[in-house]
């Protein structure tokens, strides 16, 4: 089963644009990701810019209308995440505890939705959305 | 440059009602739209709080497990796409599309590892992200198999 870790860093809600991370945490939280790989449960991850440097579109009765960030109603935000395949909800929460977080981070732990979550009729109407990742290929970015 | 678009969970969503077909169906095409666009690079649905947990961290002490729900959390997500853009503007119009109703839809942009050259001169980090991305993309495509 998959889980997402979510990094919910506090104060990253009022962050200002191209703040970045300290070099000293990155390197630390990098011999974690690299012991999330060599166990070989992690999928992906990555960090996000502060909210400041992003947008949000709500949809009143369906029309589209864009926020710029920051968003002042926020009380916390999502700083990064990570997608880790594990046996069960345990494993995942073990390797949440060995992140190097600080006293002002809180790790989200969410399983994912797999298809054999669905019954039959939803799974039959999402059918497509598995070819659909396949062909998205996860690739990456530049 | 590549975008999360995280959207927020609602009390039907925390309670664990799944999409009508309907819903599910316009999503779909929407979501083929933007495979045929070459935007979508991921694409996930996320269980109810009830179901996770969170662990939060002390200063010299062990963390903290605290199970679900949160209810004391305003903002819960639901699901979430990485998008594949060449601007923020691009990922709005985007977003601006999607058959949704009554909610709030947040998009943020990824570091990329070459945000990270100024605190990098060696460009170390840079080489052993890049190893780690390979080989974790190799763990997915095993694990969707």
């Amino acid at each position: 089963m998959r889980f997402m870790m979510l990094m919910i860093p506090k104060g990253y809600e009022i962050a200002e644009p191209g703040t970045m991370p300290d070099a000293k945490a990155v390197a630390a939280m990098m011999k974690y990701n690299e012991s999330l790989q060599q166990a070989g449960v992690l999928l992906a991850l990555d960090g996000l810019h502060p909210p400041s440097m992003g947008a949000r579109v709500s949809f009143p009765g369906g029309k589209p209308k864009v926020t710029d960030g920051p968003f002042s109603e926020a009380k916390e935000v999502v700083g990064g995440y990570w997608m880790i395949q594990v046996k069960s909800k345990e494993e995942a929460i073990e390797w949440a505890k060995r992140c190097p977080g600080s006293e002002t981070e809180v790790i989200e732990v969410r399983q994912v939705q797999e298809m054999s979550d669905f019954p039959p009729d939803v799974a039959e109407a999402a059918a497509g959305f598995a070819d659909l990742q396949a062909q998205s290929g996860q690739s990456k970015g530049s | 440059m590549r975008v999360m678009v995280l959207v927020k969970a609602d009390e039907n969503s925390e309670a664990g009602a799944l999409p009508d077909e309907k819903t599910l169906t316009e999503m779909g095409k929407f979501n083929e739209e933007l495979v045929r666009a070459g935007v979508m690079l991921a694409g996930e649905g996320i269980q109810a709080s009830s179901k996770g947990a969170r662990v939060r961290f002390g200063k010299g002490t062990k963390p903290t497990v605290f199970d679900g729900p949160f209810t004391e959390a305003k903002e819960l997500i639901a699901g979430f796409w990485l998008w594949q853009v060449k601007s923020m503007e691009e990922a709005i119009e985007w977003l601006k599309r999607a058959p949704f109703q009554d909610t709030e839809v947040e998009i943020r942009p990824v570091f990329e590892s070459t945000d990270f050259a100024p605190s990098d001169p060696t460009g170390e980090l840079m080489a052993a992200e890049e190893r780690l991305r390979a080989q974790s993309e190799q763990l997915n495509k095993a694990a969707r198999r």
